[in-house]
This record gives structure tokens, sequence and C-alpha cells, in this order.
């Protein structure tokens, strides 16, 4: 079942007298349970392509739809419940609140949900669990080493179970040991049934990936999974 | 956890900030609480001594002709009295609704006596309430309490050479100077002034009253109503009231708390742009975090939510700690102010009001930042994606 579909998706940004176009006529679609890698060059598309799949940016043209909801039809704030609901980030930089605790860093997109107190703590408990740090619990994220801020930041991103991980850069700030650990955390994600989508500068990581896609100037370069989806670039 | 954990966490981070914007808005709430409390201490002493300054309301016997009378000097025509106010009908003041704002009640009988081969005018009095009307007065001895005592004004000692202790004769009856009045200026100097029952005793005037000075003031009892009830409980007589004196204490007091406002609105707007400032730089500083927020799915209420709930801690306890320190800074000033004879008397409204108004003020200021971190795009907010 596909979980993602763009369709001619395309982004331009314009700054002053200057256009690029970041993503031009892009159409992927991605099906449920995969692991796909984004690669390319700096300016590629890979960023933008992220940011639109997480319903971050708009796109200039074309459709978005995941599990079949077209995200940009949808109003504002619903775009925030849907980010909430359906999708888990990862940032670059793990992107953790540094005056919170490991555990009220997962707890984070639970505080607005209509969970108790206790369910809350829970649940964020079992993920931080899940991802082995169960004992750094009440550490605050500079007491923690970048692999376990980026493990928080993967529960954090897990917390609501959402049907689609998106992973930028997860393992640019880490060495080569502690972004294998990462990336096999990931992987045990992905085998049971998580659908990723990562983007990376790392060739390293290929190997965990079921699926790349390679962008250069907004356009898709190279798909290693055209038999398992569709994808097709319009000129 | 919930929104307002999230809220506490970054106050306790950023400690610095909170407690400086706690301190900005806690010396301007302070600052106008002070200003309100001495305001209202000073108000209700000057009122309270005002009130017993001279009196406002004259009442005197109803008169069919015109007083050709202007500052003592007679201009001519007939300025007869056709009857005197009865005594016993001054209880009808007692019975008015704004009883309570009748500070001082002055009866008088005046009427002329012969003294040393001289006419000369008498006035009884009812000592206590007259001595309190005309605080001006100084007096060499002392005032006159009862029986046959006189008070003798600056005129007639000068002309027939009184000093203290000295008897006079009377309409046949003996009086001794207690005390001499010293130059007042107006017609009390031409006076001998005795208690009022035996002023209306040498006067054959028993039971007489030849008029009646009132003292009245306050906030919410204007003086002319009060003379309409005073008119309608004394029918037979004029009520009248003095203008000029009830204007120019009111005017000296609306000034006061003119200009006690005009502080406070100046602080307030100080403790405005203090919070605006500070929370645009906040939300400038946390523009990535903000990101992260709506980036995980937190709805623009959400993070409006959070920003104000921030302001709205910060604005109650800045107006807390700074309604105390205005009572602290009151109770420290008053001994100073107005020889210490000022009392501070707590007030559960202003109290209320000063939270309130840091809340306001707190919130107002912080709502265009909120509203600027709630329209924060979380793909500009968050560089890394």
């Amino acid at each position: 079942m596909k979980l993602i579909n763009l369709q001619e998706v395309t982004k331009r940004y314009v700054t002053g007298a200057d256009c690029v176009t970041a993503l031009d006529k892009l159409t992927l679609s991605v099906k449920e349970g995969t692991f796909l890698g984004v690669m390319g060059p700096s300016g590629s598309g890979k960023s933008t392509l992220l940011s639109v799949l997480g319903a971050l940016t708009r796109p200039t043209s074309g459709t978005v739809t995941i599990d079949d909801i077209d995200v940009y039809g949808l109003a504002t704030e619903k775009q925030a419940d849907f980010r909430r609901e359906y999708l888990g980030f990862i940032f670059q930089s793990h992107n953790l609140i540094p005056y919170l605790s490991a555990l009220e860093n997962v707890m984070l997109p639970l505080a607005v949900s209509k969970f108790s107190s206790a369910e809350k703590r829970r649940r964020a408990s079992a993920m931080l669990a899940r991802v082995g740090l169960p004992d750094r619990m009440l550490h605050l994220p500079q007491q923690l080493s970048g692999g376990e801020q980026e493990r928080v930041a993967i529960a954090r991103a897990l917390v609501n179970n959402p049907p689609l991980l998106l992973a930028d850069e997860p393992t640019g700030s880490l060495d080569t040991a502690t972004s294998r650990q990462v990336m096999e955390l990931l992987a045990e994600l992905h085998r049971s049934g998580q659908t990723i989508v990562m983007v990376t500068h790392n060739r390293d990581n290929l190997e965990w990936f079921d699926r790349t896609v390679y962008l250069r100037d907004g356009l898709v370069e190279k798909d290693t999974g055209k038999s398992d989806c569709s994808l097709s670039q319009a000129m | 956890m919930r929104l307002e954990h999230i809220v506490f966490h970054n106050l306790r981070r950023r400690k610095g900030r909170a407690i400086f914007l706690v301190i900005g808005l806690m010396i301007g709430v302070a600052t106008v609480v002070t200003l309100l409390s001495l305001t209202d201490a000073l108000s209700m002493h000057a009122q309270h001594e005002l009130e017993n300054f001279g009196a406002n309301i004259i009442v005197t016997p109803r008169s069919e002709q015109l007083n050709l009378n202007y500052g003592g000097v007679q201009l001519g025509g007939v300025n007869l009295v056709p009857h005197e106010i009865e005594q016993v009908s001054l209880v009808n003041i007692d019975s008015i609704p704004n009883r309570r704002n009748v500070a001082t009640i002055g009866p008088k009988v005046l009427g002329t006596v012969e003294m040393q081969g001289q006419r000369v005018m008498m006035m009884g009095v009812d000592p206590v309430a007259e001595f309190k009307l005309k605080r001006w007065w100084s007096i060499a001895g002392r005032p006159v309490e009862q029986g046959a005592e006189l008070l003798v004004g600056d005129a007639l000692v000068k002309r027939f050479g009184l000093a203290i202790g000295d008897t006079l004769q009377i309409n046949g009856q003996d009086f001794t100077v207690v005390g001499l009045l010293a130059k007042t200026g107006s017609q009390d100097d031409q006076l001998l002034i005795s208690p009022l029952s035996t002023a209306q005793s040498v006067l054959g005037k028993e039971g007489k009253i030849s008029m009646v000075e009132i003292a009245a003031l306050c906030h919410d009892c204007p003086v002319n109503d009060m003379v309409n009830q005073l008119q309608q409980v004394l029918p037979e007589t004029d009520v009248q009231a003095v203008q000029q004196v009830v204007k120019t204490r009111m005017h000296a007091l609306d000034q006061f708390r003119l200009f006690a406002w005009g502080v406070a609105v100046t602080v307030v707007i100080i403790g405005a742009l203090l919070v605006f400032v500070t929370m645009m730089g906040a939300i400038s500083e946390r523009t990535r975090e903000i990101g992260i927020f709506r980036a995980i799915g937190y709805r623009r209420r959400h993070v409006l939510h959070l920003v104000l709930m921030e302001a709205a801690i910060v604005s109650v306890l800045a107006g807390v700690m700074g309604y105390l320190a205005g009572v602290l800074a009151t109770l420290a000033a008053l001994p100073l102010l107005d020889g210490g004879k000022a009392v501070w008397h707590l007030n559960p409204a202003l109290a209320v009001a000063a939270v309130a108004a840091a809340l306001v003020v707190g919130l107002v200021a912080a709502l265009q930042p909120a509203l600027r971190a709630s329209r924060l795009e979380p793909s500009e907010a968050l560089r890394a994606l």
C-alpha cells in the first residue's frame, strides 16, 4: 500500500531577484514499510523534499498525499494535528529542548494530547526503554552523549506511533560507531514495519536502506527502487 | 506533562530574564500602589482636616429682604432679622440621609450688649464645635468653656485695654475674661464670645439661635444635596452652601489624585514596554524551540498559550510582590509626610486591582510577541529542515 504520493511537486524559493527551484515537478510514491534513503549533494533539494513531506513547507505546485490525506489541503491548525498524529521528526542536530529531561523531551508531543499524565509518562518511558535509554530518563540533554541525544530524538519522534518517520541527517554529527548504533536502531524500527524517509550524505548508510533516491537540482537523478514503486520525472 | 510544565521549566531555566521581568514589573506595580496608597491616605487625612476646617454650609433665619452687606460694610437698606431659629429644631439635622457626612454643627446666638457704656456685639457659641470650625483662631489664655466666661476679640481688647482675668459687667452680670482672640482681620475681632447658654440668657434669647455654621464634605455627598436635605428639615431657614469653599477643597483633592493617576499611567506604560521588549527578545531567542514545537504538532494556539502563560505567571508574581512592596513603601513614607498624621488603611480593592492590572498589562504587552511566535512558520523557525 502506498503511504506517500507526491504528484508533480515543485518548490521555488524567491530571494530578492533570485528564484531557486528546489524541487522540480517531482512525482514519487513510497510504499508503507519502506526505509527510503534520500541522497544528493548540497542544494539538490533533499531537505526541501523532507520539509514538504513533513507538512512544513507548502509546495509552489503539485499535491502531497500521505495515507490518502491531501496534506496541503488541510487548514493550518489541522496540518499541526496531522504532523502530531502521522509524522515523527528526527532533526539534524537532535533539537532537544535543553531545559527538559530526556523523559520530558519524549513526552513533548504528548503534552497537547488528552492522555492522562500517568499514561504520557508510561508511553514516554516505554519508548526510551525501547531505544536503549531506560536509565537516562531524568538526564538533561547536555548530560547525554551525542548518540544518546539522537536516541532521545528518535524516541520523541516515535512516541505518538506515527505511520511515517522523517529523519534529516540523524547521523550527521555522530562518530562512526555511534552512527552505526543509531542506524541499527532505525533498521530495527524498519523491521518492525515503520516507514522511514531519511536524508543523508553518508554513503555508508546505503546498506540500511531498501530503496534510495538520488536528487540533483531538484530532480531525481537515480532511484534504486523503481521495481517497488512508481517514479517518474515530468519534464 | 502539560503545557504549564514547559512554561515553568522555561522560566526556571531562564531565571535571569524572568527575574528581570518580575523586578521591572514589580517596581512599576509598587510605584503605582505606593502613589495610590499615599494619595488615599493623604486624601483621607486632608479631607478629614478640611471637613473640620471652616464651615461650608450656613443656616440663617428666613428673611424676606435682601442682605445689603458686603465684607462687613453696610450699604444701607433694612437688614432686620424677622425671627430667630428655634434651637430644638436643630435636632432635625440628625434625620437627614447624609447625617454621617456632617462633621461639625456650630450654632450661634448673636446680639448686642452694653459694656462700659458702649454697645458691643456678643456671640454665644457651642465652644467645642466653634473651636473645631475656627481652627485658625489663635487664643491667648484659654477658650471659653461654661458659665460667665468671655473670649474677647482683638479690636475690643485694644479699645477697652482688657487682659486675661479681668472682670466685666455686662447687662448687670459679671463675666471673667479667660481668653484673648488674636487679630483675625474678620468680624470676629469685634466680638465678645461666651458659651451659648450664657449668651442666650444675657441676650434674652433662651432657646433661640441666630445662625448655624455646618462643616460637611466627603467624596460621595455633594454639598448641594445636603443643602436640600437640610432645607427640608429646617423649613423656616435659609440654607446656603459656601460654594467657593467646597470647590476649592474638591479641586485641591482632585489635583492631588490627578497627579497620582498621571504618574501611575506613565509607570504602567513603561512596565508594558518592558514586558513587550523582553518578550520580543525572548521570542527571537526561542525561535528554533518554537519551530520544534510546531514541527512536532503544536497548534498555533498552543504556542500562544505557552507565551501568554509565561507572561501571566511573571505578571501575577510581579503584581503580588509589587503590591506588598508598595504597601511597605507607603508605610515607610507616611511618617515622613504630612507630619505623620495620615494613616495607611488596608484597601483590598487596591490589592486585587494591582494584581489584576499587572496581569492585564503583562498579557496585553505579551500579546503581540505571542502572536508573532504563533505565526512563525515551522520551516522558517527550523533552519535544520
